[in-house]
């Protein structure tokens, strides 16, 4: 019998070959610095990874690499391996892990690594992105868009509020690699952004709007930081959008047809 | 303006050799009634084996509903009756009888509604409706919400109900009418766009014609029904094909059900693809003999997507796959089948293709977690209760068949009917 091939390992192996562009050039500009922390953030997930795959029976996804590659672009420098390791943990186990592995999760792991390292070691300077990465981000959005793995509508919408903000002189044009790459990496992310078509919009929008918010607001915070800031609180906030939508939807059938 | 809902859907290519647009009338010399699915009925038999009985004469009755019949679909000989414990039909088999009778019903009864469903009953024709919520025949005394004519099939290598009705546009029309008086609500013809299918106008204003895009599964009844009448514990709905609507004015004209539908007969396995005229309940072998390519392969009643191994054409399925039987896989390493050896199947990731295996008609990732996390109530709001299995098979093929999306429906279908509807 035959079957699609829509699953979980598929839709893994794609999301590699979007971020592929953003990662040769990360790598290519990084060095060794940030090959050494690809290596480490990958042994820290891989060891939990094992663990759990041993102790609860969680398969192991190929997602790994993508969270591995998100935190090590995205942490903070400097940290040493100790507090690398620790921070990477903690978003591994508690993001997604006890939920019962990738696919499960309601927040993406390397966003609560991310904001735990943020929160917890807040003395380290966050990296700085060159608009060329913006280039690779588009590439990754449109891989992502065109094969239907990323959500088209957050990648949209977070566009085009953003695009506003910074016509309209809100959102400084520093802001925006570091925004982008947020969204591809992190917002984006097919499992835990919202997944009606509502929801979607709203998610995007939503993202867009708090990067805009702690841009104008947050003073003397780097333009990663408050972009993983704005990611955590728009994935909370995603079943939330979700069930809005599906309110309206249940009570636009209900209007239609007289039940639901 | 362009219409998205239009072209929703997903057309997914199943290879088979070409088939041309003739068709064959071919009785196979054996026929089968097996129930597909859930529990067997309990069953009054009316012939003993070895007995001649005549095309359309009763074999079966409900023990429940005793003029709810079983009927031979062919003049044949009873060659073998097997009953489970308590009476539940498991099989019975037939063999085809050259030149022997056909029952003729007496059409008079069909004036009234109740003397219409007693002779959609006697005549056999009350095994082709299908009802929501929880599928399978109706009730006898049910009165649907609603009643779906589905004159369009999108499922892959389907056979077009249009080529079906083809000549007998008088027949269906005459069957709509007859249907329209077993409901108060609207009779929905779902249709591709095209030439009208039938003449004249509605008969109480309840008959309203439907289109809808080319993609499967804009075709399926469970989507067509959850996007007009959701289908409810209260008001049941009713799906039929609109050859067996044509079939139905055709017994309340002359008293005879006819007997043949049409069917493609499709699949890898194949050296030809045909369309055939045969009878509900066709050895599937008979149907394949000579056209299947050497070598192991495996017949299915029903499409790709949602077909069943059979050895008969199951009532309501109108294809025959044959796909080739793939060699056993070699067992993986000990090391790698422990890796991948899961408690729980491993999860969907929401992506567009899926969102097109329900037409954009659900919330489609929601609506998948919400079935495989077993929550009844947040389903029924969703709409599960128009649903079968078949409508979900695509979206179960799409995520590569690890969910079991259609078996974890029916167990949550068989859920809700014991707590909600008892």
């Amino acid at each position: 019998m035959t079957r699609g091939i829509w699953t979980r390992e598929t839709i893994a192996l794609l999301l590699m070959a979007a971020y592929l562009p953003m990662a040769v050039l990360w790598v290519w500009s990084g060095g060794t610095v940030a090959f050494q922390r690809l290596g480490l953030a990958a042994l820290v997930l891989a060891f939990w990874n094992l663990l759990f795959l041993l102790a609860r029976a969680q398969p192991i996804s190929l997602s790994v690499v993508i969270t591995a590659f998100a935190i090590a672009m995205l942490a903070p420098e400097d940290l040493g391996v100790f507090r690398l390791a620790l921070g990477i943990s903690f978003g591994a186990v508690f993001g997604e892990l006890v939920f019962g592995g990738w696919g499960r999760n309601v927040v993406n792991p390397a966003t609560v690594a991310l904001s735990f390292l943020g929160f917890g070691f807040p003395g380290f300077d966050w990296p700085d992105f060159q608009p060329p990465m913006v280039w690779a981000a588009l590439a990754a959005a449109l891989i992502g868009g065109v094969t239907g793995i990323l959500p088209i509508g957050v990648l949209a919408s977070a566009a085009l509020v953003a695009a506003g903000a910074v016509v309209a002189d809100l959102l400084p044009a520093a802001a925006v690699p570091a925004a982008a790459i947020v969204l591809v990496l992190l917002v984006a992310d097919p499992v835990t952004s919202a997944t009606t078509l509502l929801g979607r919009w709203l998610n995007g929008a939503l993202f867009a709007g708090l990067v805009t918010l702690f841009a104008v607001g947050w003073q003397g915070a780097a333009p990663v930081q408050y972009a993983v800031a704005a990611a955590l609180l728009t994935s909370l906030a995603a079943p939330l959008l979700d069930e809005a939508a599906l309110a309206i939807w249940y009570d636009k059938r209900r209007r239609r047809h007289g039940r639901s | 303006m362009f219409d998205f809902s239009f072209h929703a859907g997903l057309t997914p290519r199943f290879s088979s050799p070409a088939c041309g647009a003739q068709q064959t009338e071919m009785i196979t010399a054996e026929a089968g009634l097996r129930m597909l699915r859930g529990d067997p009925p309990r069953v009054t038999m009316e012939v003993d084996e070895d007995k001649l009985v005549p095309q359309g004469a009763p074999i079966a009755r409900l023990r429940t509903a005793p003029d709810v019949c079983f009927v031979a679909p062919m003049p044949a000989r009873v060659a073998r009756v097997t009953l489970s414990r308590g009476h539940r039909l498991s099989e019975i088999v037939l063999f085809h009888e050259v030149n022997g009778d056909v029952i003729s019903h007496d059409i008079c009864v069909a004036e009234t509604e109740a003397g219409l469903r007693r002779l959609m009953q006697n005549s056999g024709l009350w095994m082709w409706l299908d009802r929501r919520p929880f599928g399978g025949m109706p009730a006898p005394d049910e009165r649907p919400g609603a009643i779906f004519v589905m004159a369009s099939d999108t499922a892959p290598l389907a056979p077009d109900p249009r080529l079906a009705l083809a000549g007998l546009e008088e027949s269906f029309s005459r069957g709509l009418h007859a249907l329209s008086r077993l409901t108060d609500g609207p009779v929905f013809v779902c249709q591709q766009p095209g030439p009208a299918l039938f003449d004249g106008a509605s008969p109480n204003g309840r008959l309203r014609v439907v289109e809808h895009g080319p993609h499967h599964p804009q075709g399926a009844p469970g989507l067509r029904i959850h996007a007009l009448f959701p289908a409810t514990l209260e008001t049941p709905v009713w799906s039929i094909h609109a050859e067996d609507v044509a079939h139905l004015g055709a017994l309340v004209a002359t008293g005879i059900l006819p007997m043949t539908r049409l069917v493609s007969v499709g699949g890898a396995a194949l050296r030809e693809a045909r369309l055939v005229r045969t009878q509900p309940g066709a050895d599937l072998r008979g149907l394949t003999h000579r056209i299947v390519q050497p070598g192991p392969h495996v017949v299915l009643s029903g499409s790709p997507l949602d077909g069943h191994p059979a050895h008969w054409l199951a009532p309501r399925h109108r294809q025959v796959t044959a796909l080739p039987r793939l060699p056993q896989a070699r067992p993986p390493h000990w090391l790698v089948a422990a890796l991948n050896r899961s408690a729980t199947p491993k999860p969907m990731i929401p992506n567009a293709a899926l969102d097109q295996s329900f037409a954009s008609a659900l919330p489609a990732a929601a609506f998948v977690r919400t079935l495989t996390s077993g929550n009844d109530e947040t389903a029924m709001r969703m709409g599960i209760l128009s649903l079968l299995e078949d409508d979900v098979a695509l979206a179960d093929y799409v995520l590569g068949g690890d969910l079991h999306l259609p078996d974890v429906l029916r167990a949550m279908l068989d859920r809700i009917c014991v707590e909600f509807a008892a």
